[in-house]
Formats: structure tokens, C-alpha cells, sequence
């Protein structure tokens, strides 16, 4: 009954746990009670190196375009195209978001349940985990033109190529954090005979928060760029930034293409914001959580 | 028939297999009388950890019998008999004070059935209430850091946290390794009375791992001197000290010949073990 791949062997079952992202719980240089002050963003020293670096940028963009047309289109032709199409680049992003979020969540919820049986059940673990760790190193958007011929033009492969791309990053983490309780926190529940189930709901899952929150950093822009990928290459979609590009560059239209980007990248920003809110609220006892990510 | 509270018969511990095979406890024989403190000590790698381990349930025995209570110790920890400190504090980190020891109570809430079925503890916890936790807290000294994170608190506000955590589970067995080695030493006096005056009280019987022989003798009704390769009972001291034993108990030469015999014993045990 061996269904394991044989480019797996078992050796390298023991091996099979790295963190995805590092433990969670470097020490923050900043702590809970001295949150960094919001007025140091009134000094200049504060502020003035990224105003001028992007003024540098801007020139340099600028610049480029006047040298380039064919590659940059001009600054200003990409703002009117923001500002004349907002609800058309509104829609798009809504579009894609909606994949991209969509993907994630059946992601999570899946790779949340395997993380369980994973850490629960020692032959599921030996079984799945050098898998998702090879898997978890390939990129898999590359099945991305694949599954576009499997499945048409439809949702559904762009659900299946966001699903896929956020699946082993949740898992590897998920597991590692149901895995890394303390020897003695163990003891300590055992010796009330506590059942697997009251562990996991007291112990082991409040203990892979971090782990998991770390593994939602990683996935939510990947979520996004599976999205994209998954428009892209189903040239003839109903819509999306990915759809968006792809036409607009096949008409040359570079002004549209980078005000597409621009547009995936404030979601990206976006995306990023709401995990940072979501994890200050449940992780407020982990030191992960007071420091400042945004800087 | 009284029976004993813990109750270890030739009681066995080998780790690793073969030539690397190690016996961490030989044979080992002891009986402790419900209601008893007792101390393990003895050099580090002698087995006391393990034997800890051997009654919490948490390793089984290669050989012979170990017994809480007339039952085994996984039917033990069934029936919640024991309370475990371990070494460090092992608090979740993500609940308040009150937060982690309240939740045993919410763990495995048929125990008190099952309890009921074990010989003669039936009838002495007939009825017990679930202890007010907050009040045993403030009893420890933590009334004001109740709804604190563990992070929040010092060393050995986190060691008292996780002493009533232990104690509210109102074991009939409280296992303690070596819960205030890593405290400074006036903190550790500070516990070491609050431990006593806890267990004056709720009359538990007590297995404690040290390697301080004055917290030994301050604490103990009995000395068990251990000694190692293999892992062994080399004597039992029974210390008959007055109780309470306050601070004034150092300034007794009675205090300090007790102190004096273990050290010898402990001496000796370390002689024969480097002679073997
Ligand atoms: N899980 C284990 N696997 C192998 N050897 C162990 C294990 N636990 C303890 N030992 C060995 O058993 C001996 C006794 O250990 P322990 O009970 O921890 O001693 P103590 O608590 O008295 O310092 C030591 O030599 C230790 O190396
Ligand atoms: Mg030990």
C-alpha cells in the first residue's frame, strides 16, 4: 500500500519541519507599553528620505519615458487613467481580489484540517510532510497554463491556483506551531489526562497562532499573484487586473498596464493591513505582535 | 487496610537498548503514608526526574510496580489524583494568571466520577467543592497580578502561578521537580512558605525534587537520598522537626545536624557511585 512518491524517502521525514517563516517570536525591539510615537512622523527626518527618494524615482520614471516611450508610459498619463476609469479598475481589482480571497480561505480552512491529522496522527505525518515540503519549494504556478486547459475560462482554475499556492506554506506552519508546545506544558495536561481534543482546543491551537499568522504574511500576496497569474494566462477571461494587463498590453496600452500594477500593489498594501489588525487583536499576548512590521 | 499514596515495588527504568543501555532507576522500593512531604534528593543524573515521571504517569516502569492510591498511575491521572509541577513554570502564555489555573477545571471533568470508584478516596472527597481560585491566588501572593500575562510577571510569581495552578486541582499527589531551583533565594524562602502553609491546608500528599539540602530539611517529613549508576534509594531520613517551621527553625541545631547527616549521605552516595 505504498502510495508515497519514491523520490520521497523516508528518511527525510525527520528533517521535514522547517518553519516556513522562522519562529514567529523573535524579540521585538519594540515594546507593548512604548508603542513608537505617531509624532515622530512630523519630523522631517523622518519623513524627508522617502519623499526624496521617490522624487528621485519619479524623475528617473519620467525620464525613462521621455527616452523609452515603447517601454514607460509618462506619470501623468497613468494618474488620468486611474482617475478617468476608477470604477473600471475598482471592479477589476474587486474581481480578483475576490479570487485571490476566495483561494486563501478554501486554502486555509483545507490545510488547517491536514495540519490537525498531520500533527495528530504520526503515519499521516510521514506520509504527507516530505511531500508538502518538496511541494512547498516548487513553484507551482507554473500549472497555472495547465489548469487554465483543464478547467476553462471560468473561476475556477484561478480558485485552484491561489488555493494551491497558499496550501503548503499554511500547512508547513500550521504543523509546526500544533508541534512546538513545550515539553513540560505537555506534561503539565497529561497529567490531568486531558483528551486530544481538549489539548488541541486549549493548547496545541492557540500555541500555532503565531505560526499561522506568519504563514498568512507569506500566502496573502502570493494569493494575489496566483490570482493574477491564473488571468493571465486564460487570455479571453470576463474580467480582472490579470485580464485587464494582458489586453491592454496586447494593444499597447502601457498607461492601463502599469495603472493595473499600481493598483495590485495598494491592494497588496491592503491585504497586508488587514492581517496586521487581525493579528494585533488575537495575538496581543505575543511578542510578534507589538513590534512594527510597517516601517 | 491503609493504603499508601504512592507506592513504587522493585520499580524499574531502562533508556536505550543494548550496549548504550542505561538504568536510569534499579529496582527502586518506596512507600509514602497520605498526607506525607516528601523530598527526593540526590546528585544530578541519580533518577529523581524519572521516578517523578514514573508516578505522574508520564514514563511506564520497565519492571516491577508503581501504584497512587492503590491504582495505577495512568487510572491516577484519570481521575485527577496528581498535580504536577514541572521544572519551569510551563504556563500557556496567552491566558491571564487567572486564566491558566482555571482551566484543569474545565479538562477532563469525569474524573471526579472516577475518583469516587478509588478505594477509600471516595468518602474523604465526597462532595468537594471546586476551591475558589481566586482566593488560593491571593493566598500566593498574586491578588494583584491576576488578569496579568504570564510574560508579565516575574520568575517566581510564574512558579507560585503554576503552584495553585497544581494545588487547585485538589490533587490527592502533588509532584514537584525541582520548582524553585531556578529562583533567587529569597524568593525561594518566600515560596517555600507559602508551599507549607498550602499544603498545611489542603493536606496533600507531596513528592518534591531538590538539590538544596536546607529546603529539603525545612520542608520535609522525610529525606530520600538517591545516588546514581545506577539510579537508587540509598536512605531514607525521617526528620522530626516541630511544625510550622518557620524562619526560627534555622537558628535550631537540630536543623543543622539534619543538614549535616544528608550532606554526609550525600557524600557517600556520590563515593560509592565514583567507585563503581
Ligand atoms: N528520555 C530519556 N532518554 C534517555 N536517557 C534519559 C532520559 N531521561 C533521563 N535519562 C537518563 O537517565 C538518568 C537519570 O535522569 P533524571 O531522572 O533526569 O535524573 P535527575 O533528575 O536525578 O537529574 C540520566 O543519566 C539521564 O541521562
Ligand atoms: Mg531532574
Amino acid at each position: 500500500m505504498s502510495i508515497v512518491p519514491e523520490q520521497v524517502a523516508p528518511e527525510q521525514a525527520a528533517p521535514a519541519q522547517p518553519a516556513v517563516a522562522g519562529p514567529p517570536a523573535e524579540p521585538s525591539r519594540y515594546s507593548l507599553k512604548h508603542p513608537r510615537s505617531r509624532i515622530g512622523w512630523i519630523r522631517p527626518a523622518v519623513w524627508l528620505p522617502l519623499v526624496a527618494m521617490l522624487a528621485i524615482l519619479g524623475a528617473l520614471w519620467q525620464w525613462g519615458a521621455a527616452k523609452l516611450p515603447y517601454l514607460l508610459p509618462p506619470l501623468p498619463s497613468i494618474g488620468r487613467s486611474l482617475s478617468d476609469d476608477f470604477g473600471y479598475y475598482l471592479k477589476n481589482a474587486g474581481i480578483t481580489l475576490g479570487e485571490a480571497a476566495a483561494g486563501l480561505a478554501i486554502s486555509f480552512v483545507a490545510a488547517f484540517v491536514l495540519a490537525v491529522l498531520v500533527s495528530e496522527v504520526p503515519v499521516v505525518r510521514r506520509a504527507v510532510m516530505p511531500i508538502a515540503v518538496v511541494l512547498n519549494v516548487t513553484p507551482v504556478v507554473a500549472i497555472a497554463p495547465a489548469l487554465v486547459v483543464a478547467f476553462g475560462f471560468g473561476a475556477t482554475p484561478k480558485l485552484v491556483i491561489t488555493a494551491l499556492i497558499c496550501f503548503f506554506p499554511i500547512l508547513i506552519n500550521t504543523t509546526t506551531g500544533l508541534r512546538s508546545v513545550p515539553q513540560q506544558v505537555l506534561q503539565v495536561y497529561r497529567t490531568m489526562d486531558a483528551s486530544r481534543l481538549e489539548m488541541l482546543a486549549y493548547v496545541r491551537v492557540p500555541n500555532a497562532l503565531p505560526y499561522l499568522f506568519a504563514a498568512l504574511r507569506i500566502v496573502s500576496p502570493l494569493s494575489v499573484i496566483g490570482a493574477v497569474v491564473a488571468e493571465l494566462s486564460a487570455s479571453g477571461s470576463t474580467g480582472g487586473l490579470g485580464t485587464v494587463i494582458s489586453t491592454a498590453s496586447s494593444m499597447n496600452n502601457l498607461a492601463v498596464v502599469y495603472a493595473s500594477i499600481f493598483v495590485l500593489a495598494l491592494m497588496g498594501v491592503l491585504v497586508m493591513l488587514v492581517i496586521t489588525l487581525a493579528e494585533r487583536r488575537a495575538l496581543h499576548w505575543h511578542e510578534s505582535s507589538s513590534s512594527d512590521r510597517t516601517k | 487496610m491503609k493504603v499508601s499514596a504512592i507506592e513504587l515495588d522493585s520499580a524499574r527504568k531502562v533508556y536505550g537498548h543494548g550496549a548504550s543501555a542505561m538504568v536510569a532507576l534499579s529496582d527502586v522500593d518506596l512507600s509514602i503514608g497520605p498526607g506525607r512531604f516528601v523530598s527526593l534528593i540526590g546528585p544530578s543524573g541519580c533518577g529523581k526526574s524519572t521516578l517523578l515521571r514514573l508516578v505522574a504517569g508520564l514514563e511506564t516502569a520497565d519492571g516491577g510496580s508503581v501504584r497512587v492510591h492503590g491504582v495505577t498511575p495512568d487510572q491516577a491521572c484519570a481521575a485527577k489524583l496528581i498535580g504536577f509541577v514541572p521544572q519551569t513554570p510551563a504556563l500557556l502564555p496567552w491566558r491571564s494568571v487567572l486564566g491558566n489555573v482555571t482551566l484543569p477545571q474545565r479538562i477532563n471533568t469525569a474524573a471526579a466520577r472516577r475518583r469516587e470508584r478509588i478505594g477509600d478516596l471516595g468518602e474523604r472527597g465526597a462532595g468537594k467543592a471546586p476551591p475558589d481560585m481566586l482566593e488560593l491566588l491571593r493566598r500566593a501572593g498574586l491578588g494583584e497580578v491576576v488578569h496579568r500575562l504570564p510574560a508579565q510577571l516575574s520568575g517566581g510569581m510564574q512558579q507560585r502561578t503554576a503552584i495553585v495552578r497544581a494545588f487547585g486541582l485538589q490533587p490527592d499527589v502533588m509532584l514537584m521537580d525541582e520548582p524553585f531551583s531556578a529562583l533567587d533565594e529569597f524568593t525561594r524562602e518566600t515560596l517555600q512558605d507559602q508551599l507549607l502553609d498550602l499544603w498545611d491546608e489542603l493536606k496533600t500528599t507531596v513528592l518534591f525534587i531538590t538539590h538544596s539540602v536546607q529546603e529539603a530539611v525545612r520542608l520535609s517529613d522525610t529525606v530520600v537520598v538517591m545516588a546514581p549508576r545506577p539510579g537508587r534509594i540509598v536512605d531514607v531520613i525521617d526528620i522530626d522537626l516541630p511544625r510550622p517551621r518557620n524562619q526560627r527553625l534555622f537558628e535550631q541545631s537540630s536543623f543543622h545536624e539534619y543538614e549535616d547527616l544528608i550532606r554526609d549521605r550525600l557524600h557517600r552516595a556520590w563515593r560509592s557511585a565514583d567507585a563503581a
